[in-house]
């Protein structure tokens, strides 16, 4: 197979994603969770999951959906998994959510809830791992090693969750009180530094390069960055559950883990630079130029957590930390990368079936890169500034970045689904004949 | 009469535009060759930028559907091919300025 087919549900993911995203946003605006509330709060506990399954992981997985097939050149093993998977992500969510607000005490105490989120969330990731997984591995080759790193580390993180969810109903013993007692850090690395991170940095290699028209990353230099990230999370699920069993406390786990996870960003920094110098389009498009935006927010993560270490303020400043990495680097990549894929799968489902019978628009005319950067920069300001009010305990202040940051998101999803309604498309070429319109939340194909 | 053919069949794949780079895949180079074998039967190999991209099978398909609308076109076969790879410098020169490329690579 030379093309790869158009992802049905990637709109439905992405809308799902975007959804959940507000709802983050509006509770941090309402100051629900952290700072308001302590990092380990039922409250946070319920902020944290919105973001890193509902926002993160479902735009994560849509994408995946359609670019697993393109970085290795075969079909998905399975396209009728997405939708269920996605019905039991969304489920699982829901049970998660009402059961950690149960145990907060904002609503009754079903914690059974808990572990029947976990089991949904499990099967809606295990359909996601076993289609993306079987197709990744045809041909794990360059990137799609990346993905399959990463799909290993959401097993993993799911592990660790569905622990912490039967200890807090009370259903998994002494053991399961020790991992959750001890072991959400290693939860958090392998979710955001194993998941997201490996599979984010996996598919940038393969976007930055297609679109900006520049050579593969060299596989000897992209398979360091892979092995040092790699062996960062593997350390951190395998070194922290021997830990946990011999009760000898982290702090070492931890501190390797932190000096890999150094060196994995800095190959990745590498690695960047030289897809950006050895580009042969000289003009950047919006996406890639905020796309370097979350670049810089991921170097910044790395400088801040190297002081914070160094002052031995870490723990004081974990969430501000947190922040940067999810919303900067993670979240930034995502929107910059979900604007360019959205025009680029909209344009093949309406005129792709239409080339070679009329003239046709390109992909750039169906977006306004002019009104869309106004609210990305709003975005990236917003969530610069929010950090710095996170680091100087100032609340309020926070509060106000993020309702600046929902602003931005308004603004981004409102030229998201312009694009999706050809709505900057001049009228000659807008619909030739033969071409429908594609419908907002998935492909027609 | 061939040779006519084979221009005509040129011009008309010009209506076929690479998307993402947004102009025509004969000014961009794309079009590596084109034969027509007595009866007129049409066989085109061409090439895209990116191996595995959900574009190439749109492509493919415009470059089938532009040349059997030429008259004179018969049976039309579509090879894609990433061996030559593509790269910038088959691109028409007036083009190349006004995407930006560079002048190396």
């Amino acid at each position: 197979m030379i093309g790869a087919s158009i992802s049905r549900w990637t709109m439905s993911y992405f809308a799902t994603a975007l959804a959940w995203l507000f709802v983050a946003l509006a509770l941090m605006v309402a100051g629900f969770g952290y700072p308001a509330t302590h990092l380990a709060s039922p409250d946070t506990l319920v902020l944290v999951h919105v973001v890193c399954i509902g926002w993160l992981s479902v735009a994560m997985c849509g994408a995946l959906f359609q670019f697993v097939p393109v970085l290795v050149a075969k079909p998905l093993f399975s396209e009728k998994w997405a939708l269920p998977a996605l019905s039991l992500l969304t489920a699982g969510l829901a049970a998660l959510l009402v059961g950690f607000l149960g145990l907060g005490g904002r609503l009754p105490a079903w914690l059974w809830l808990l572990p029947i989120g976990a089991v949904l969330l499990i099967a809606g990731f295990g359909l996601v791992v076993v289609d993306l997984g079987l197709t990744a591995w045809l041909r794990p080759v360059g990137p799609a090693r990346f993905v399959l790193a990463g799909l290993a580390s959401l097993c993993a993180t799911a592990a660790f969750g569905a622990i912490f969810a039967f200890a807090d109903a009370g259903w998994a013993g002494s053991i399961g009180q020790s991992v959750l007692t001890t072991g959400v850090p290693l939860h958090a690395i392998a979710g955001l530094g194993g998941w997201l991170t490996l599979t984010a940095m996996g598919v940038s290699y393969r976007l930055l390069s297609m679109f900006m028209l520049s050579p593969d990353v060299d596989e000897r230099k992209s398979n360091m960055t892979l092995a040092a990230g790699a062996l960062a999370i593997g350390v951190a699920v395998v070194g922290g559950v021997v830990a946990i069993w011999f009760v000898s406390g982290l702090n070492v786990v931890l501190s390797i883990t932190a000096v890999l996870g150094l060196a994995t960003t800095a190959l990745y920094g590498r690695d960047v630079i030289g897809i950006f110098s050895g580009r042969k389009r000289r003009q950047l498009e919006l996406n890639t130029r905020m796309a370097a935006l979350s670049f810089a927010s991921l170097a910044g993560t790395a400088l801040v957590g190297v002081v914070l270490v160094l002052t031995g303020a870490f723990a004081a400043y974990l969430g501000a930390f947190a922040f940067l990495a999810i919303f900067g680097w993670l979240s930034g990549l995502v929107l910059a990368k979900l604007y360019k894929i959205v025009a680029f799968l909209t344009w093949l489902e309406t005129y792709g079936p239409v080339m070679g019978r009329a003239p046709t628009p390109r992909v750039q005319d169906l977006v306004s890169e002019a009104r869309a950067s106004k609210w990305f920069v709003i975005y990236y300001a917003a969530v610069w500034f929010g950090t710095l009010m996170l680091m100087a305990s100032q609340p309020s202040a926070f509060r106000a970045a993020v309702a600046m940051m929902t602003v931005g998101l308004i603004g981004i999803v409102r030229e998201v689904i312009r694009t999706r309604r050809l709505a900057d498309v001049a009228s000659p070429v807008r619909l030739p004949d033969g071409a429908c319109a594609p419908h907002l939340l998935f492909a027609r194909n | 009469m061939t040779n006519q053919l084979v221009d005509r069949i040129n011009d008309a794949l010009r209506v076929v535009i690479d998307p993402e780079l947004g102009h025509n895949i004969v000014d961009l180079g794309f079009v590596y060759d084109i034969s027509v074998v007595d009866g007129g039967a049409v066989r085109i190999t061409m090439t895209a930028t990116t191996p595995g991209c959900p574009a190439i099978h749109f492509l493919k398909e415009g470059v089938a559907n532009a040349a059997a609308r030429v008259p004179g076109a018969g049976p039309v076969d579509v090879v894609m091919t990433f061996d030559p790879p593509w790269t910038p410098s088959r691109i028409a020169p007036a083009v190349r300025a006004s995407l930006g490329f560079a002048a190396v690579n």
